[in-house]
């Protein structure tokens, strides 16, 4: 590592490699921390969980007895006798006695991705609140028609502020915190919404993955979903990098740039479940595309709505889009981990190795820096697979009970997870040198550069100089 | 070189750890073997690679679906997870496995058979985690996780060990502080009260003095006691003179009589006083002042030594009383109270026993009676040294004819009796229970008196009532006991083995008439000894008188040889004839259990195997298995129930059991059809 430093200096790596080659080491050597310790208020399982995204310093989790907690991950409220553990308990804690507060379990908490001031949670009681953090009080509500599954909200959306909210019912609402009314229903599904993520590419395109094991592409400035994943349209591996169709299409892309529905009329028929290649399905495309217009008058953008595709067999529990947006991880009822190319909307058939995951409840995904590894809660454990390959990296086991929510932390390259055992725990990398110095009570303060961010390193220092 | 052969040792090393494992886990024991569990710990100590084998066969052990498996992997566990870090970081890893199999917490993955040992595996498991996260849970998360998760979320109830015992000396602590704050208190008021408290004493200790002097002064004046010279010379041995020395001392003794009367009951009253009270609230104190760890250190030194004087002062006034010859009775009577009561104890586990209670009485009567002989001694010793040793014989005469009397509360009470006694005052607060108390209610003189009349209780001696011993009809004897009359078989006689009457009056004339050896021979072989040893003594008697003294000798020791070898052969033959009765019996017993079925070859088998126990004979028993654990075990409830449904019982005994619950449903549930 010394050699590295060193090396960055002298110029002769970038310090950007530098960078994600210490990142990756610290997450290849993740394991559950002994020195961070989240002390969870929660009397109930926890479902959701989430890192501020501004400062990357709160987080916050909801809970099946309807509360919801925020800690402060960087600095720790407080140390066990020996200086050894960091206790870090809840700064704010909204529980069933708060006379706003949910009456049933929260199945979603989520941040304004702008900043801290705001926090939106979504319970099985049908409201979904927009909370005020320095108040701890609820700003807004919202009916839904049914229990809230799962809320999002961009985080790279600069011209509207949607929450979308998926729910026991079988349309998706986004909800617009400036006015405090729905502003779009989404009806495609035929059963409810079990997760939704909005794209990292694009602010208007969202995704959907509901109990009836499909999962939809939302454009929200048009009607009707734009593209249906279908597990049985498929292509080897990744993408190759340029082809005839694909440079094609990058060109239609420049010529009304934003405009994903460029690609969406091939995708919204029915394609039959034979095709494999590529170039089959543009084939079949070109066929099936006059007929069903013939046939049926229907809108365009509804049309997508008969596409009764599936991405697995049982209900999608799970999404998570890669950093840069071309790719979507789904979990699904079915024990099932698919990688799907956005771009082309078929099944890229990783086999991600044996797992069992939990049926009944929305899943959280979580996925490292560089997009390398994801980590999926399986069970009691949470197990991390190589996105490209499908092998399982690392299993994480700690938790005693389902895991309902992991997050990965960038920042830091740690990891939080919750469980129905009621815990959060913090996966963070070994660092050998540290532990031993602090077991050997030397106050011997040393810069250990373990991250080009600050904040790990004051940490250690904490540590020590207690 | 160490690691080379480490290096070079590991492929064969890294097989050694768990085929150990394999073979300690396959045990029936409650504990694992020492010497293998040694084996393991020396093997693991050889190279990391052993340890890291030692945790994957050990989690492989604890998914055998048998409970005896995994308890004893759970003690191998313990053992090494408290001695190497490395084991503890690795094994650490797989904790919520581990819990999940040892404790089974989990409904999917229940506890394997025997449900006795899983039940002590789950106890044993769950009081280890506790161990291990009290000693290591700051360094593992995980363990803290599983003892937070089975302690709170599950609600499993742990020993809490440390707890208790912080709780113990929480207590001990509290305590002690109490009796420190007592200290302390009793302390402050002795501080307060220190002069009046030594006034008081000395007031006491100044009358004594002063009785004390008056006492000897009318001594010196009235009373003249005749000492002289003269009589010294005719006692020339040194027991005399000493005899003499004593009962001179005693003289200088002073005498209670009429005059002084007044003067030693003041001094009785005051010596009482300063024994009872006095001397032991100067204890007291003197134990406050020492346990005490006051600040006022000055006081506290000052006061111990005041008070020691005080003490000092006291023993030795008490010291100058008895030297005097002031029998102060109370002290004595409260010494005889006390010995009284130890001897009573004794007396209650045998109270049927003479000898016991005669020696306890000699021995709480040797103290009075000693005094009693000084001062008898000292009247009498004057004229004659034979009087003084007839004196002590007399006490042993008269102790061996003095009644023997049963111990009773109120027995050698007497200063009770003199006055009236306090009713409440004994000690015991029974107070509240029963309305008010009296506390100053007299119980008079004479009601004490009569409460101590000592009454004894007319005791039958035991008379051994002899059977009749008349001959049956239909054989043996008769066994009723009369005392003169059977009113079967008339006046009881003497008989012999048989029933024949043996005539007592010829046997009288017999013994008499005939020489020693033949009644010998007739009443027993002891008699018939020491009839001969009778005989030899009068021999050596008059050894000149008798010629034939070396024949008669011989002929002796031949007799009591005969007599011995007869003895031994009549024991041997009894022996041989028992061990051969017990050994035809187990032949048959293993017989009749060999031919029997093979439910009850189980059963014969189990005889069999107690009985080579019981001997310690080292025959290989049939070793007991894990497999065998496992299965049920066969009662004879079982055995009985099966045969009865087996054969043709099956119908008749079935139609009898329905019938009989049939009966029992209508008795229980009488209006329900």
């Amino acid at each position: 590592m010394w050699r590295e430093v060193r090396d960055r200096e002298a110029g002769k790596i970038l310090p950007s490699l530098f960078t994600s080659r210490v990142r990756s080491r610290r997450v290849a050597a993740l394991q559950l921390s002994n020195r961070k310790e989240i002390v969870s208020p929660h009397r109930g399982a926890v479902n959701s969980i989430q890192v501020d995204l501004t400062e990357g310093r709160y987080l916050l989790s909801g809970s099946s007895d309807a509360s919801v907690a925020i800690y402060d991950i960087q600095q720790a409220s407080d140390y066990d006798e020996y200086g050894l553990i960091a206790k870090h308990r809840s700064l704010v804690a909204v529980d069933k006695h708060h006379e706003q507060g949910h009456k049933f379990a929260i199945s979603s908490a989520i941040w304004y991705p702008i900043d801290t001031g705001l926090f939106v949670t979504g319970s099985y009681d049908h409201d979904i609140k927009v909370w005020d953090t320095n108040t701890s009080q609820a700003i807004m509500e919202y009916k839904m028609p049914g229990k809230v599954y799962g809320t999002a909200m961009s985080s790279i959306a600069t011209t509207h502020m949607l929450i979308a909210a998926g729910s026991a019912d079988v349309q998706v609402r986004l909800c617009d915190i400036a006015s405090g009314a729905f502003t779009h229903t989404l009806s495609g599904h035929r059963d409810g919404v079990m997760t939704l993520e909005w794209s990292s590419s694009s602010e208007w395109v969202l995704m959907t993955g509901g109990c009836d094991g499909a999962i939809r592409f939302w454009d929200i400035r048009r009607a009707g979903c734009f593209l249906v994943l279908d597990q049985l349209r498929s292509q080897l591996g990744r993408r190759p990098a340029f082809s005839k169709h694909s440079l094609k299409n990058a060109n239609a892309e420049r010529m009304t740039p934003g405009k994903n529905s460029a690609k969406a009329p091939p995708s919204h028929k029915r394609v039959p479940s034979g095709s494999v290649m590529k170039n089959l399905n543009n084939s079949n495309k070109r066929q099936s595309l006059p007929r069903g217009s013939a046939t049926q008058r229907l809108h365009p953008g509804m049309s997508s709505s008969l596409n009764r595709a599936t991405a697995h067999y049982g209900a999608v529990t799970g999404l998570k889009s890669t950093k840069d947006g071309m790719y979507l991880i789904s979990s699904g009822s079915d024990s099932r981990l698919r990688l799907w190319d956005v771009e082309s909307g078929c099944n890229t058939l990783v086999n991600f190795e044996a797992m069992r995951l939990q049926t009944s409840k929305p899943l959280q995904l979580a996925i490292s820096h560089d997009s390398s590894l994801v980590f999926v809660p399986c069970m009691s454990s949470v197990k991390a697979y190589h996105v490209w390959s499908g092998v399982t990296f690392q299993t994480l086991r700690g938790h005693y009970e389902s895991v309902n929510c992991c997050y990965f932390n960038c920042h830091d390259q740690e990891i939080y997870t919750g469980s129905n055992d009621r815990k959060v725990l913090v996966w963070s990398p070994f660092s050998p040198a540290v532990t031993e110095m602090v077991r050997s009570h030397i106050d011997i303060s040393v810069i250990i550069v373990c991250d080009n961010r600050k904040n790990q390193i004051l940490d250690v220092f904490k540590i020590n100089v207690l | 070189m160490a690691t080379e052969m480490g290096n070079e040792m590991s492929p064969p090393g890294a097989v050694t750890t768990p085929r150990l494992i394999e073979k300690a886990t396959n045990s029936t024991a409650q504990e694992v073997d020492p010497r293998i569990l040694k084996a393991i710990k020396s093997a693991t100590r050889f190279s990391d690679e052993e340890i890291r084998a030692a945790v994957d066969a050990l989690m492989d052990q604890m998914k055998k679906p048998h409970s005896q498996v995994r308890y004893l992997a759970v003690l191998i566990v313990d053992e090494l997870f408290m001695r190497s870090k490395l084991f503890r970081s690795h094994f650490v890893v797989n904790l919520d496995q581990f819990l999940s199999l040892s404790v089974g917490f989990r409904k999917n993955l229940p506890l394997p058979p025997p449900s006795a040992i899983a039940t002590n595996l789950r106890s044993k498991s769950i009081e280890l985690l506790e161990k291990w996260n009290v000693s290591f849970g700051i360094h593992y998360k995980q363990l803290r996780l599983g003892f937070d998760y089975l302690k709170d979320t599950l609600r499993y109830q742990f020993p809490n060990r440390l707890e208790n015992a912080a709780r113990l000396q929480q207590e001990r602590r509290e305590r002690h502080l109490r009796t420190m704050q007592i200290l302390l208190n009793k302390f402050e008021y002795l501080k307060e009260n220190f002069t009046s408290i030594k006034s008081d004493i000395q007031s006491t200790v100044d009358e004594i003095g002063e009785c004390l002097e008056i006492a000897n002064a009318k001594e010196e004046n009235g009373f003249e006691f005749p000492v002289d010279g003269d009589e010294v010379e005719e006692f020339n041995s040194l027991t005399l003179r000493q005899i003499r020395l004593e009962s001179l001392r005693e003289g200088e003794k002073v005498q209670e009589n009429s005059e002084n009367k007044a003067i030693f009951d003041a001094l009785r009253e005051s010596h009482k006083l300063l024994i009872t009270k006095h001397m032991s609230s100067v204890q007291e104190w003197i134990s406050i002042l020492v346990r005490v760890d006051a600040t006022d250190n000055k006081f506290r030194d000052t006061a111990l030594k005041e008070f020691i004087d005080l003490r000092n002062l006291i023993q030795s006034l008490k010291k100058k009383c008895t030297d005097l010859g002031i029998i102060l009775d109370p002290s004595i009577k409260q010494k005889e109270d006390e010995d009284l009561w130890e001897e009573g104890k004794i007396e209650d586990y045998k109270p049927e026993c003479t000898t016991a209670s005669t020696s306890t009485t000699e021995d709480f009567l040797t103290k009075p009676a000693n005094q009693e002989n000084e001062n008898t001694a000292s009247v009498e010793s004057e004229p004659s040294v034979d009087n003084f040793v007839s004196s002590i014989t007399d006490r042993e005469k008269l102790l061996a004819e003095a009644p023997v009397l049963t111990w009773s509360p109120f027995m050698l009470d007497k200063c009770a009796a003199q006055s009236g006694v306090l009713a409440n005052q004994r000690g015991l607060e029974i107070e509240g229970h029963w309305g008010r108390v009296d506390p100053d209610a007299m119980i008079p003189a004479e009601k004490i008196a009569e409460l101590n009349f000592h009454c004894t209780v007319y005791k039958e001696q035991p008379v051994e009532i002899r059977p009749c011993l008349a001959p049956l009809k239909k054989g043996g004897l008769c066994q009723r006991r009369d005392l003169k009359v059977c009113p079967f078989h008339g006046p009881i006689t003497p008989r012999d083995n048989n029933g024949n009457p043996i005539e007592q009056g010829f046997r009288t004339v017999v013994s008499d008439s005939q020489p020693s050896q033949e009644v010998g021979e007739l009443t027993g072989k002891e008699s018939f000894t020491e009839a001969i040893y009778l005989k030899t003594e009068q021999s050596d008697l008059q050894d000149s008188l008798c010629p034939g003294k070396e024949v008669i000798e011989q002929l002796a020791k031949q007799a009591v040889k005969n007599v011995h070898q007869r003895d031994r052969e009549a024991k041997a033959l009894k022996r041989a004839k028992l061990a051969k009765i017990r050994k035809h019996n187990e032949e048959v017993l293993r017989d009749s259990a060999i031919a029997s079925t093979s439910y009850s070859e189980l059963f014969a088998e189990h005889t069999v195997e107690a009985a080579l126990h019981g001997n310690g004979a080292g025959v290989k028993v049939k070793k007991t298995t894990l497999a065998s654990m496992l299965k049920k075990k066969v009662t004879a409830k079982d055995r009985i129930a099966r045969r009865l449904l087996g054969s043709r019982a099956t119908d008749a005994s079935s139609r009898q059991v329905t019938l009989g619950e049939d009966s029992k449903y209508r008795e229980a549930f009488p209006n329900q059809w």
